[in-house]
């Protein structure tokens, strides 16, 4: 992407992903599943209090 | 991602798994210090704005600004990854050390960074939107992509990128920018050059063995020296500016006086102690005090105006 790859610093390789899934490795995407739905349940409450905050408590107020 | 990274980097052909990185590596990905400081900052400029916001609209626009400048760190760090692998302050940030591949955390900084300048439109206005934009191009591409590693100014004028956040949050208040959050732009942009560059005189061989154009790789220690002084010098009396134009207060004053003297005084210490370890010290305790300097500034100003200790000066300029 760069126009320039000679300026670029020379890496040293980064480690190889693994070839499976180990069990560990599972539980770590496990926690990172539940923190992604944490974030996602976060967001719902965010935009619930914001679009309160935006429109005015009188939006409650509406026949039903 | 930059090309030498691309290049050597044996998952980016699509075939291997997906990382197993953990929450706290996307956490990591954000430069989590960075945002607190952007946090406090464009509070202060949030703060400090003639006007006033709704509280949760005010709490969720900062939420907005703290994701995007986190989406911009984590931008800098996809593009960085093969600078941050050589480099001992870097080598174990997520990408560098495999938790997290390349393509996911682009992925998760365009997802943030479009998220939360969607957001920062929606609940507070299209300007602190725009600007919440240009902040993070700026960092991630102007700053990142093309300055680090073709100019010792850099820093200077990428400094820029972390100096916006409290015309941010004056623009969440009053839809504008006015005078009050330009002077703290000031503060920032000038306070970056002394607390970078104390810094980089340390890691000068990490930053040459990266290939960065810092300025003391460039121009050298005693140059890079005498400029770290210029800018404390100019940034000590615009530290004082907000207490005398009427939006800092008596402590504000005194404050931003003494540890603006004491940015000074640590700067001629670096200027004067160029040898050995003491030298190293000197550097490093200009770099830790820099920090709490900045700080300092912003949560005196906070106090004042959010805890109602403003005790206000007669406006001398303004």
């Amino acid at each position: 992407m760069s126009g320039e790859p000679d300026s670029k610093a020379v890496a040293p390789k980064p480690p190889a992903p693994p070839a499976a899934f180990s069990p560990e490795d599972m539980a770590r995407r496990n926690r990172r599943s539940v923190a992604l739905a944490l974030v996602l349940a976060g967001l719902v409450i965010f935009f619930f209090v914001v679009t309160l905050a935006k429109t005015g408590p009188a939006i409650l107020n509406r026949p039903l | 991602m930059s090309a030498a990274f691309d290049q050597i980097d044996p998952r980016h052909d699509g075939a291997a798994l997906p990382s197993t990185g953990e929450a706290r590596d996307f956490f990591v990905l954000l430069k989590p210090r960075v945002m607190f400081l952007v946090i406090v900052t464009a509070l202060g400029g949030l703060m400090v704005a003639p006007g006033s916001v709704n509280p949760i609209i005010g709490f969720a626009s900062l939420l907005a600004i703290a994701v995007g400048a986190g989406a911009s760190g984590c931008l800098n760090m996809w593009w960085d990854a093969d600078i941050d692998a050589v480099m001992s302050r870097t080598v174990d940030r997520p990408i560098p050390a495999g938790r997290i591949t390349p393509s996911e955390a682009l992925a998760f900084g365009l997802t943030l960074s479009i998220g939360s300048v969607l957001v920062l439109g929606l609940v507070a206005n299209l300007l602190a939107a725009a600007m919440l934009a240009f902040t993070i191009f700026f960092y991630a591409v102007v700053y990142s992509m093309w300055l680090k590693r073709s100019t010792p100014q850099n820093i200077v004028i990428g400094g820029a990128a972390g100096a916006f956040p409290p015309m941010i949050g004056e623009a969440v208040v009053t839809g504008d920018f006015g005078i009050r959050s330009l002077v703290l732009f000031a503060i920032i942009f000038l306070w970056t050059p002394p607390h970078f560059w104390a810094l980089a005189l340390v890691k000068s061989a990490d930053y040459a063995r990266a290939g960065i154009p810092m300025m003391p790789n460039v121009a050298g220690p005693a140059a890079t020296r005498r400029q770290m002084i210029l800018y404390s010098l100019l940034l000590a009396p615009v530290g004082v500016l907000p207490a005398l134009m009427g939006f800092g207060g008596m402590i504000y004053l005194a404050v931003s006086a003494i540890s603006g003297l004491l940015m000074v005084a640590l700067t001629l210490r670096v200027l004067r102690v160029t040898e050995g370890e003491p030298a190293t010290k000197a550097a490093y305790a200009l770099f830790g005090f820099s920090i709490l300097y900045l700080f300092l500034l912003f949560a005196v100003l906070l106090a004042e105006h959010g805890l109602g200790l403003m005790w206000a000066l007669p406006v001398v300029i303004g």
